[in-house]
């Protein structure tokens, strides 16, 4: 049985006339155990498997492998499915035209599919909002699948749609399915796939060789069927009159979730979180509230996690206002750390931008503001990343070149680890 | 506030010395002491109480019924936070974790404000003010169901600087209380008896709640809890009174029935300042004016009170307070003004101890607030 707990960091005192409390809130999962097998539903999983012509022989093989070693991973009595990706989504695995497009993980559905992923040709263009859409309509042949997720990978940009097309067809299945994508090579749009990634509560990351490919794919679905917790909500409630100026998740990576909320309530707002095995994640809470007399005490928030509309965690968020400087000025190191990533990883993603677009004034601006940040919050793997990408001369003032030379691999796994954010305790 | 002037300078006595076969000995000279002793009996050095005075309470069971039965004091529900009541701020429904589900205002906690009523002419309000965190003050009243019997009046107030004040105050105000009300007086004696009689109990009293005050300080607490006392004992037209530190007792007739009366005298650096002639204005506004210089705890240096008392001869209320109300209203008259204005229907102690814990908040709320009151 899963258990939750909250913890909160934050500096409740507020000065005279204060308004804005600020609270990272640690929402930890233990005990999750494995997805579709702890008696609140089943789980499926499909793996999505861009086959089109540019993949060529080299990608196209390694890609058979990963498929493969992602199916291996699958649990038996998992509901799964493969598609193959090209301008047209094709259902490889099972091999059905009607019905259910999904079946039961067993092993000779395991031989199967390992048989159908062979066939694979390399072949055709890019289409990735139709692979999804046929993704969705996968999960949905199956009734009673409360875990719905996927793997997506690509090598290239989508081609054969139109921005406004993979908009579209990312609308129609959010909320459906969350889906980790990976790129293999560097022929593809970060943003494009990111887009992807965020709506679906998932990652994404560059894969640069072909041959890492498995490893990556096995990690992904191992990581997936270790989330017994098959979806839970976060849910924030800030008083009667009170403002919540963001919502974000800071741990393990950035996510704003401002935009994403729901109603569960006048007062509460719920946002999507997915699915969790053991872990901990990080949010950042700001509310703004109305001012009070100094010695009033009054909650500014109350940061639940729910699950199956079951609030099984919650940490108040409080603010006192204090004459007492000493207590008003004092800066909560959480929220002062994660403030910091937050910055770190839009600067990043702002220098790339302008760094693709020719402006190198402010690419050299930005990623500076960067390797500062990440110097100053102690992100060594992020100052690392910069290095590829800049020269540094002064980190504290955050003083950089434009390296001239760069390796679009680097700049890429920059791009795509840019919302990876460290944590400043144990 | 109240702070203390010379805390740090003092030094914590002592504990005695635990021998094996249970016994308690004096650190200084080795002679046997007991758990509650203040003092060694041999040589008089100072010792930090372990235990609460013996058996000064008597049981039920064991007492006369016309002491013990003849004295009500309200049911103890302290420290209980409160989620029934709606929201005093808007009215909505306090959720299990003691704040508003509408507007998020904490709900006061029983400790955070509580009045007793025991009997018709006898009450008290205790209050959190309005810019302290929580309530360090701390009241205890007890009387007799007939006007002009007796009653007592117990206030306490937490030194914020320490550590659980709150709690040891509250303990320490019941601890007296509860002296007071067990150490009544038996047969009728001369006036001039009974009152050596009853400022001996309020000095048992304070120490009951120096006791108590102890009991509720961690061991190892490097800011041991501590707070004042001052306690009013009201028997027909005699009050008998005495405090340590700077809460205060008042005698206030009605108006024109004759001369309000500050009956304590405080144990602070203002009230030293007025002693050297400084006007009570001037004192009581300048440096440190809040410091007390005596007060209960474990590294009291004295805690015996200064004790008094007065023949009253007229209508009017016996008040025992903390700085919370006098800060506003110090002068014995302005207190009597303040009444008069107040005007309470049916001359309700209940009512009047509440209208002056509301116009102290009014005037600011900066400290929390205690008012007990007998009806003469």
């Amino acid at each position: 049985m899963a258990e939750f707990t909250a913890e909160v960091y934050q500096n409740e005192f507020l000065p005279e006339g204060g308004t804005d409390v600020n609270a990272i809130v640690t929402m930890t999962c233990s005990g999750a155990g494995s997805a579709g097998q702890t008696g609140s539903g089943d789980a499926g999983e499909i793996i999505i498997v861009d086959t089109s012509g540019s993949m060529g022989r080299t990608k196209l093989e390694a890609a058979k492998v990963a498929a493969s070693a992602a199916v291996d991973q699958i649990l038996d009595g998992t509901w799964f499915a493969v598609v193959a990706g090209t301008h047209q989504a094709y259902l490889a695995f099972p091999l059905v035209r009607a019905g259910r497009g999904m079946v039961l993980m067993d092993s000779s559905a395991r031989q199967a599919a390992h048989q159908a992923i062979s066939q694979f040709r390399s072949d055709g263009g890019t289409a990735m909002g139709t692979w999804l859409t046929l993704a969705g309509r996968l999960f949905d042949s199956v009734p009673g699948l409360v875990q719905r997720h996927a793997i997506l990978l690509t090598d290239g940009e989508n081609h054969n749609e139109t921005p406004e097309q993979l908009t579209n067809a990312i609308m129609g299945v959010t909320g459906k399915f969350q889906c980790d994508c990976r790129g293999v090579g560097v022929d593809w749009q970060v943003a494009e796939v990111r887009r992807i990634a965020q709506a679906l509560l998932g990652s994404v990351d560059i894969i640069p060789e072909p041959d890492q490919m498995s490893q990556v794919f096995a990690e992904l679905m191992q990581q997936s069927m270790s989330r017994g917790v098959a979806d839970a909500q976060l849910r924030v409630w800030a008083p009667q009159g009170a403002q919540v100026l963001f919502v974000r998740q800071v741990s393990p990576t950035v996510e704003d979730l401002t935009s994403r909320r729901v109603e569960v309530n006048p007062l509460t707002g719920g946002y999507p979180t997915g699915s969790w095995g053991d872990e901990s994640r990080d949010y950042h809470v700001s509310v703004r509230l109305a001012a009070k007399a100094i010695g009033q005490e009054q909650l500014a928030g109350r940061v639940q996690l729910a699950v199956a509309d079951q609030v099984v965690a919650q940490g108040l968020v409080k603010a006192k206002w204090s004459d007492d400087e000493g207590l008003t000025t004092r800066i909560n190191p959480e929220v002062a750390h994660y403030t910091g990533q937050t910055e770190l990883a839009q600067a990043i993603q702002d220098g790339l931008a302008a760094k693709a677009a020719g402006d190198e004034e402010t690419a050299t601006k930005k990623l500076g503001r960067a390797v500062q940040l990440a110097a100053e919050t102690g992100n060594e793997e992020a100052t690392t990343r910069l290095r590829k990408v800049v020269d540094i001369d002064d980190s504290e003032t955050g003083t950089v070149r434009l390296k001239r030379a760069v390796e679009k691999a680097d700049e890429m796994a920059l791009d795509t680890a840019s919302t990876k954010t460290t944590r400043i305790r144990g | 506030m109240t702070d203390h002037m010379t805390q740090s300078a003092v030094p914590v006595p002592p504990v005695a010395i635990r021998q094996p076969d249970g016994s308690l000995t004096c650190p200084h000279c080795g002679a046997d002491v007991a758990a509650e002793e203040a003092f060694c009996e041999a040589c008089g050095g100072r010792l930090a109480p372990t235990a609460a005075g013996e058996a000064e309470v008597p049981d039920d069971m064991a007492a006369p019924i016309d002491i013990t039965r003849s004295i009500q004091t309200e049911p103890e529900n302290e420290d209980t936070v409160v989620i029934a009541r709606p929201c005093a701020n808007c009215g909505g429904v306090i959720g299990a974790d003691g704040y508003c589900e509408s507007c998020g205002t904490k709900a006061p906690t029983e400790r955070d404000h509580y009045t007793e009523y025991p009997a018709s002419w006898v009450a008290a309000c205790c209050d959190r003010g309005i810019r302290h965190p929580r309530n360090e003050d701390a009241t205890a009243v007890a009387a007799d169901p007939t006007p002009g019997g007796r009653a007592v009046l117990v206030v306490c107030d937490g030194v914020s600087t320490s550590i659980d004040s709150d709690v040891a105050s509250l303990a320490a105000a019941r601890a007296a209380r509860d002296v007071l009300v067990a150490n009544r007086p038996e047969g009728l004696g001369t006036p001039a008896s009974r009152v050596a009689a009853t400022s001996n109990a309020i000095a048992k009293a304070a120490a009951s709640g120096n006791a108590a005050v102890i009991d509720n300080t961690a061991v190892g607490s490097e800011n041991a809890a501590s707070c004042t006392f001052a306690a009013a004992v009201v028997e027909g037209d005699l009050v008998v009174f005495g405090n340590v530190g700077d809460s205060r007792v008042y005698w206030i007739p009605d108006h024109g029935a004759g001369e309000p009366k500050e009956l304590s005298v405080d144990d602070s650096v203002a009230q030293a300042r007025i002693a050297m002639g400084i006007p009570r204005e001037e004192a009581e506004h300048g440096p440190q004016a809040h410091a007390i210089t005596k007060w209960l705890g474990r590294d009291s240096p004295d805690f015996s009170p200064l004790t008094g008392s007065l023949t009253l001869g007229s209508p009017g209320w016996v008040l025992v307070c903390s700085d919370g109300l006098w800060n506003y209203a110090s002068e014995a008259a302005a207190i009597q003004s303040l009444v008069a204005e107040l005007n309470p229907p049916d001359l309700n102690p209940l009512t009047l101890a509440v209208a002056l814990v509301d116009w102290a908040k009014g005037q600011g709320g900066k400290d929390n607030i205690s008012v007990a009151l007998a009806r003469v």
